[in-house]
């Protein structure tokens, strides 16, 4: 039951919005925790014992860690602090790792050991991962050491941690929040209201327009070209890497629409994920506009943490006597973004075209930083203005192919077949297969293409409008009530009319669901 | 005193706001679905039976055919016209699922009053998930109240100049291909059996109590299958019919002459024409028997079906023809 089905839409969230009004306020969140376990529950049935036990270890150590902050102050409640934090976090990570990475591991063993010559192996395991493990995982590392670092108060009710960490709408793809982002809100039990409705609904149409016009039209072509790449070069994969980065955008961010859209109507606000990442002028400002949660999360929890930490710091004093503060902060970066865009990599998955990706991003961040003096002087010497209107292309269009040959590898059934078709793009590249009919031949016609374009436009204005002029949902609230709902009315129309499901359409996953 | 019309004005906005969306949503679907009507290859090949049986005149069939593949490709209606003189008609889906058959059956009876229902009961045995299930029977009664949703995409194939083309007989197409299936027996007597699963069941009943509103006999059939078919379902199909009074006709068991060196479309999965040419030979002689089913090739009404059977006759000899 995935957000984008008639299930969802026309019988669960009607259902559980009508039982949370008619509950009394106090113990609304209730309402919504029994919603929640029972989303989990007709997703992945006996495994929410998984998402309970981990509710209560997390809640466990949250109570432990305030309780030590309740004893004498010194070293030693600090160690001890700090031990129970490592002791919660390796042991979440654990869990994580044995469900999501078991195989992957043992797999890549195997190959060493056979390799050294040894007929010892690791046996393969059927597991069956819970539905966004690796969501609410990351939102109980981050509980656990906003209450070490005393950002917020551990949560004493069992319940309320259970809700934090299960809220349905935020279960399947995040958004990944903090504790002091949304717990507050849950529990408040705020009745229903017209205009949290009202903006909500829209919300999620909008959301179901991206994901079931554009998005999983463009599943179709993509999953002709990448699940038979040997049978395509040259500009059809590249179609094929920016139809995919397109339905990625579309589909993930249409399901945030949904997200955030469904938490509206109850009242509560959910962190963004995606902010017009396609308008980005670099790639590291393209990770602060996509996935920002996630991206937030690294930055609070791995990046920080490491940039202050004690071998960082003598590094800084070190390398500023030897080589000058550009080598100190160079080696300062390389050391916090590894492990950043190595976990990035992983957290996809246990394969090897995501660590890929994640190392990509690196090597593409690291490079950029450090070129920063050469750039600097290179921009002085041709009288380049890069804040300028004129270059703004020219960036806009690097950073595009950064991600789009991202994503190439990220598609890719494996990093071999990866390397295999980034190399084949340029075998036999003739911009005519844009027109000579080749990509009437992957799965679309002329039809399904008029339908993307129109949807992307479309994406693209509502956009530009929001974050240039600051018209949003807000704005469309206070138009008049007849051209109100004629935008509504065409709204829920094209995405009737337009959508691709039924005969001759592939339901498609959920792809973040998946991670 | 306190002016209470705002407020009023405002609570029946939502109420308001949604009616107009539901007359919306009636007016697009009589569009499109009128467009459908008039412009039958603009249709996809799994909604054409939809579409097909509402175009057919009002209370001319009179035997009707559900299920999922094995129902088209079993029962030739022009042939069983041909023979027997009983109008019926196949409103078989690739893949249908009981929610479908059972909404499917529901769109016939507004326009037809057919005195058998034929049910393939493979279609029965389709097992999904129940939460997936579930999201079916949203989907399918959005369908049927509002058929924007099913034909929704009719512009792409206008737009495209794409026309579904595949001919289809009362829903019957002519498939001659031959793939022979070698596996030998597989009825094996047995006292096990595979129970009708649950939410089948459940649509069966359904699908039974719809044909007793309408006055018409439900018969479920087991088209000839090595690869659907065993002694197991055999039995839990026999326990369901028992259970609900129903007349089951099983052709794995019947001697109806299946040379599955010839007969079969895919090793056994399917029927081609040939092997469909005595599954409705044999069913013919079964309706006629039980249910007097009267011939009715002489009636005004049905000139055009002699005129379709002709036609129907053409391309079968010209497609056996082409085969040597």
């Amino acid at each position: 039951m995935a957000y984008h089905t008639a299930l969802y839409l026309f019988v669960f969230l009607p259902a559980a919005l009508l039982a949370y009004q008619l509950f009394p306020a106090r113990h609304r969140w209730k309402c919504l925790l029994f919603f929640s376990y029972l989303f989990f529950w007709l997703i992945s049935g006996k495994l929410v014992v998984c998402l309970m036990g981990m509710t209560v270890f997390t809640h466990y150590i949250g109570v432990w860690l305030g309780w030590l902050k309740t004893q004498e102050p010194g070293a030693a409640r600090k160690s001890r602090e700090r031990a129970v934090l490592i002791f919660g976090i390796v042991m979440l990570l654990l869990f994580l790792g044995y469900l999501k990475y078991y195989n992957f591991f043992a797999a890549n063993a195997n190959r060493l050991l056979r390799t050294a010559g040894s007929s010892w192996g690791f046996s393969a395991k059927t597991l069956v991962l819970p539905i966004g493990i690796s969501f609410y995982t990351l939102q109980a590392i981050g509980y656990m050491a906003d209450v070490y670092w005393e950002k917020t108060a551990p949560e004493r009710s069992l319940g309320k941690m259970a809700l934090f960490l299960g809220f349905f709408p935020q279960l399947m793809e995040g958004p990944i929040s903090s504790y002091s982002q949304t717990a507050g809100q849950l529990w408040a039990g705020r009745g229903l209201k017209g205009e949290d409705l009202s903006q909500g609904g829209v919300r999620i149409l909008w959301g179901l327009m991206k994901k079931l016009v554009v998005a999983d039209r463009l599943h179709v072509l993509v999953k002709t070209v990448f699940g038979s790449p040997q049978d395509h070069r040259g500009a059809v994969i590249a179609v094929a890497a920016i139809a995919y980065t397109i339905q990625l955008y579309m589909e993930f961010s249409g399901c945030m629409d949904i997200v955030i859209g469904t938490g509206r109507m109850f009242g509560v606000t959910l962190p963004e994920n995606f902010r017009r990442p396609f308008a980005s002028r670099s790639a590291s400002e393209f990770w602060r506009r996509w996935h920002i949660t996630l991206g937030t999360w690294l930055k609070t929890y791995i990046f920080y943490p490491i940039s202050v930490s004690g071998p960082a710091k003598k590094w800084n004093r070190f390398a500023g006597r030897k080589w000058g503060r550009y080598a100190a902060r160079l080696g300062v970066s390389a050391m916090a973004l590894f492990p950043v865009w190595l976990c990035n990599g992983l957290w996809h998955g246990p394969r090897w075209s995501y660590i890929f990706y994640g190392m990509y991003y690196f090597a593409v961040i690291f490079t950029g930083l450090a070129m920063e003096p050469v750039w600097d002087r290179a921009s002085a010497f041709f009288h380049i203005r890069r804040e300028a209107r004129y270059w703004r292309p020219v960036q806009l269009l690097r950073t595009w192919v950064i991600i789009v040959i991202g994503e190439l590898f990220f598609r890719a059934i494996s990093l071999k077949m990866g390397i295999r078709m980034f190399f084949s793009m340029f075998q036999g590249f003739s911009l005519s297969a844009l027109w000579d009919g080749t990509l009437m031949k992957l799965g679309l016609d002329a039809g399904d293409f008029l339908a993307v374009a129109g949807g992307c436009l479309a994406v693209g204005i509502a956009g530009s409008l929001r974050e240039r002029r600051g018209i949003g949902a807000e704005q469309l609230g206070k138009l008049r009530l007849p051209v109100r709902w004629m935008l509504y009315y065409g709204l829920i129309f094209a995405v009737i009319i337009f959508g691709a499901y039924g005969p001759g359409y592939q339901q498609v996953d959920l792809i973040y669901a998946g991670f | 005193m306190r002016d209470f019309r705002k407020p009023i004005k405002k609570s029946w906005r939502p109420f308001l706001f949604f009616f107009i969306l539901l007359l919306l949503l009636n007016a697009a679907s009589r569009a499109v679905s009128g467009i459908a009507k008039r412009s039958g290859e603009l249709v996809r090949d799994r909604n054409r039976s939809y579409v097909a049986i509402q175009k057919e005149p009002e209370n001319t069939v009179q035997v009707l055919v559900l299920g999922d593949s094995e129902s088209y490709t079993t029962v030739s209606p022009m042939q069983l016209w041909k023979e027997t003189g009983i109008p019926a008609f196949v409103c078989g889906q690739s893949g249908q699922k009981p929610q479908e058959t059972y909404y499917m059956l529901k769109t016939a009876l507004e326009t037809q009053s057919p005195r058998v229902v034929l049910l393939e009961t493979h279609a029965l045995y389709n097992k999904e998930k129940k939460i997936n299930a579930v999201q079916n029977v949203v989907r399918e009664a959005g369908n049927y109240i509002f058929p924007v949703f099913r034909l929704h995409d009719i512009w792409k194939a206008g737009f495209s100049g794409k026309h579904y083309s595949g001919k289809s007989y009362k829903g019957f197409e002519i498939r001659a291909a031959v793939q022979p299936y070698k596996g030998g027996a597989y009825m094996k007597p047995t006292e096990e059996k595979e129970p009708v699963p649950e939410f089948s069941d459940f649509y069966l009943c359904r699908i039974l109590e719809l044909c007793r509103a309408h006055n018409a006999e439900l018969v479920l059939y087991s088209g000839p299958s090595p690869v659907n078919y065993d002694y197991r379902r055999h039995n839990g199909l026999k326990e369901a019919a028992e259970e609900y009074s129903l007349a089951y006709v099983d052709l794995n068991l019947e001697e109806i002459g299946i040379d599955w060196d010839k007969d079969t479309l895919d090793k056994g999965d399917h029927l081609n024409i040939f092997g469909a040419q005595k599954v409705t030979s044999y069913l013919g002689k079964y309706l006629r028997e039980n249910f007097g089913l009267e011939d009715l090739r002489n009636e005004e009404q049905y000139q055009s079906w002699n005129r379709e059977a002709e036609n129907f006759m053409e391309q079968y000899c010209k497609i056996v023809g082409n085969m040597g």
